[in-house]
């Protein structure tokens, strides 16, 4: 008797969960005008240095930088007046503005930015100032002396938080000091962090005295955005569907995009490490445009990310240096299966599976285990080019064993940053098997010697058109058009559940999702 | 509750005794059992690809238990993913029964000193929690499949162990033994002829009562998502698939697998209970 009660007991707790989870309650919370609580993004494991990688994603909130860009990706002056760039290339000579005070009312001068960018050069890790010679204070001037010319220095004068010398300790991670919109007020680690209002800012001021960033997972920041007691909420796409009570979805665009990086290489090299480099079958150019050619990336973006995304055919679609003639018809099987034809695949034993010489197009992709996003975008991308006769094995593994596993599997990773530096990480021969950019050792000479250009030319204007002819010059690249080594898929639109009535202004295009990239224009936020 | 039933009412009703409950659940079981190797054989694996066209379709006739979210059939990935369950808590169970039958006898028949020594081992594994261990031999094992496969047969028989340890102590000091002892038959010989078919009907309780429970970790391990890639039909993991999508009314994504789940462990449950009943009801648990 017991037991069957309990059984009773547990099919009734089990339809009271699902009941209870089917209901919703709106509840209309009351916010005061001048404080918002956010929900949009894990906090950073390494606090708020600048000098270690703080706000590279997304505005420093803390610090202001040298340079920074506006609402359309423009590059605009911030702390600094003007800069130029000497004729060969080997100076960059910036003017500080002279008025701006650190949130603790001391002058910030040309040192603090010595300071900053001589921290941040010997800490190496986050930020690569290799090519960084020297650093020069002068009277409200600072000059950059490189070792070669490098046109994608500017990045690190857009993304680079001033710190102040005077208050740099080894905890003020912890409790960081700045000349940014906002002063710290109080972290508690894996809660929350709160920030007021800095008033000695020296920029538009925001409209809003208190925020307070709550760190919650994806689903307890739905939860808290249904209980009506966040102002914004990030959420995944799976949640898209259903109506919050009190508040409106907002998609922003971005390149925080999602591919297949494929091994390049035919199988047969060792890393450092001892783990195996290169892959037979993505060796052979036929399989990777094939399979980029086959997949049905608006299908992707409809039926994995609930229409919230969009096709991505390089890793910096819609950005200045995108080179539009990289976009390609997909979703052609005849196309593809004529590609495998003449790149002397055929199906001759009819198991619906294509070989050459009797090797199988057969390889494994591998995905993040814990992320549902990718592993849905890789079984998905695995049904898709069965119809071409490739058959992909889809396994999810730990980082850990990924990283062992990724330069002879193809492997769906995600990338996306307002900087074309990261291109030559992706495809650059001098960063095969660094970290996690040029996972599958491609290698183009030609492609290579763009990006050469490219860092080498003065100004940013000038080296775009070299970065686009990296993509694809008439003859060759690293896109789909060349030599793709990668089969991009999507491009994640960032949602993000907003109270009515609070504007969060233009949305820029936004990177990968490390960082807060919502609150770079919090300047412009405001209630209707 | 359970003696008051079986025993036979005053006005001569015959109501149900217990050797025709352990039949009756002994038949369910079967049939379950046979249900889901004929589901798991007949539905093949096309139920499992991707359906983008046919995401998120609550229960109807053409996809009785629903699809997910990529437009994987719902009643496929269920069965697939008891079909493992079962398959691991077969193998699992088995092993288990094997290794406390094996220390048992040896604790029994070999002396004073390995008598010790296997009493120790069993004290040591019981008093680390099974998950725990679980998850260390999983990992060492180097994860998946084989990994959980092996966990699972390597954690579950000191329970057992000392059952049968005791119980063959027991026969130890019968009669028709001593006399075998006396007569020269070696320790193997009384091991095996004199004191395994005695243990026989308690090894096959065992076997019955430990299933359901290798059953549950295995849902366990692969809930806590170690092991196996997330994409794999196993009941652990489409449970804790579900709980994302379960606050956007999905709930056939959970309500199916769990009750299948559910279903396994109970059948199994009462059949190793009804058992041990008729076997041996001085004994009320193991």
């Amino acid at each position: 008797m017991k037991k069957i009660g309990l059984t009773i007991i547990s099919v009734l707790a089990i339809l009271l969960i699902v009941n209870g989870c089917s209901a919703a309650k709106p509840t209309t919370g009351t916010t005061k005008a001048d404080s918002l609580i956010v929900a949009i993004g894990a906090e950073p494991d390494t606090g708020f240095d600048p000098t270690k990688g703080w706000g590279r994603y997304g505005s420093p909130l803390f610090q202001s930088t040298l340079l920074k860009r506006d609402d359309d990706l423009k590059i605009e002056g911030d702390l600094a007046k003007s800069y130029e760039v000497s004729e060969d290339g080997l100076t960059w000579t910036v003017q500080l503005r002279g008025d701006v005070v650190f949130s603790d009312g001391k002058p910030l001068t040309s040192e603090d930015v010595k300071f900053t960018f001589d921290t941040s050069a010997s800490n190496g890790s986050a930020i690569d100032l290799t090519n960084l010679a020297s650093v020069t204070a002068g009277e409200n001037e600072v000059r950059f002396q490189l070792k070669k010319p490098q046109s994608t220095f500017v990045y690190f004068l857009i993304t680079t938080g001033i710190v102040p010398k005077h208050a740099y300790s080894s905890s003020y991670a912890e409790q960081p000091i700045g000349s940014g919109p906002f002063t710290f007020v109080q972290w508690d680690r894996g809660q929350q962090l709160i920030v007021e209002a800095n008033e000695h800012y020296y920029g538009k001021k925001p409209s809003f005295h208190k925020l307070t960033f709550l760190f919650l997972n994806e689903d307890a920041a739905f939860a808290a955005a249904k209980a009506g007691s966040v102002d914004v909420a990030y959420i995944p796409s799976a949640f898209s569907g259903q109506e919050v009570a009190g508040m409106r979805l907002e998609a922003v665009k971005t390149v925080d995009n999602r591919g297949i990086a494929f091994p390049y290489v035919k199988a047969g090299g060792k890393t450092d490490k001892g783990y195996a480099i290169g892959n037979d079958v993505t060796a052979d150019k036929a399989i990777r445009l094939a399979i980029n050619t086959v997949i049905n990336r608006e299908q992707l973006v409809e039926g994995v990310l609930e229409g919230y995304g969009s096709p991505a055919y390089t890793a910096n679609d819609g950005l200045p240096w995108w080179n539009e003639d990289t976009k390609l018809e997909d979703h052609d099987t005849d196309a593809a299966l004529r590609i495998l034809k003449d790149g002397g695949w055929s199906d001759n034993d009819n198991d619906g599976v294509v070989e050459k010489d009797g090797l199988k197009a057969e390889f494994t992709l591998l995905y993040p285990a814990g992320d549902v996003t990718r592993q849905s975008l890789a079984l998905a991308a695995a049904e898709m080019v069965k119809d071409a006769g490739i058959r992909i094995n889809v396994e999810g593994k730990s980082w850990d064993e990924l990283e062992k596993l990724m330069h002879a599997n193809a492997i769906l990773l995600g990338w996306g940053s307002h900087d074309p530096l990261e291109m030559y990480n992706l495809y650059s021969s001098d960063f095969g098997g660094v970290d996690y950019y040029n996972t599958g050792y491609y290698n183009n000479p030609a492609v290579d010697k763009w990006f050469e250009q490219a860092l080498e030319a003065r100004t940013e204007e000038e080296s775009i058109e070299y970065w686009k002819k990296a993509q694809w010059d008439g003859k060759t690249g690293l896109s789909v058009k060349g030599d793709a080594p990668w089969a991009w898929l999507v491009n994640i639109d960032h949602l993000y559940l907003v109270k009515d009535g609070l504007d969060i202004g233009k949305q820029r295009i936004q990177p990968h999702g490390h960082g807060w990239p919502v609150t770079d224009n919090i300047e412009s936020w405001g209630w209707k | 509750m359970k003696q008051a039933s079986s025993v036979v009412t005053l006005n001569g009703a015959n109501r149900w005794n217990e050797r025709r409950r352990t039949f009756a659940s002994t038949i369910l079981a079967a049939i379950f059992l046979a249900g889901i190797a004929a589901c798991s054989w007949l539905l093949g694996s096309s139920g499992l690809s991707v359906q983008l066209e046919n995401r998120n379709l609550a229960p109807s006739m053409t996809h009785l238990f629903g699809t997910d979210w990529l437009g994987r059939d719902m009643l496929s990935r269920t069965v697939k993913g008891l079909a493992l369950s079962i398959k691991v808590g077969l193998l699992g169970a088995a092993c288990s029964v094997v290794i406390a039958a094996t220390m048992g006898l040896m604790a029994a028949t070999l002396g004073r000193t390995v008598d010790r020594m296997i009493s120790w081992l069993i004290d040591v594994c019981m008093s680390v929690p099974h998950l725990v261990m679980l998850i260390l031999i999983a990992f060492v094992c180097g994860g998946g499949l084989k990994g959980i496969a092996i966990g699972i047969m390597l954690t579950h028989w000191p329970s057992l162990a000392r059952i049968i340890r005791a119980e063959a102590m027991q026969l130890m000091a019968a009669e028709y033994v001593l006399v075998a002892r006396k007569l020269g038959s070696s320790r193997l010989k009384v091991a095996i002829r004199h004191l395994a078919p005695h243990l026989l009907p308690q090894l096959l309780v065992g076997f019955l009562v430990l299933f359901p429970h290798a059953v549950l970790h295995e849902a366990a391990i692969t809930f806590l998502g170690l092991g196996m890639s997330p994409h794999q039909p196993a009941i652990g993991i489409i449970l804790s698939e579900s709980m994302r999508y379960l606050s956007t009314g999905m709930w056939w994504l959970a309500v199916f697998p769990g009750l299948g789940l559910l279903l396994t462990v109970r059948a199994f449950d009462k059949l190793g209970n009804h058992l041990r009943q008729l076997v041996d009801p001085r004994h009320t648990h193991l």
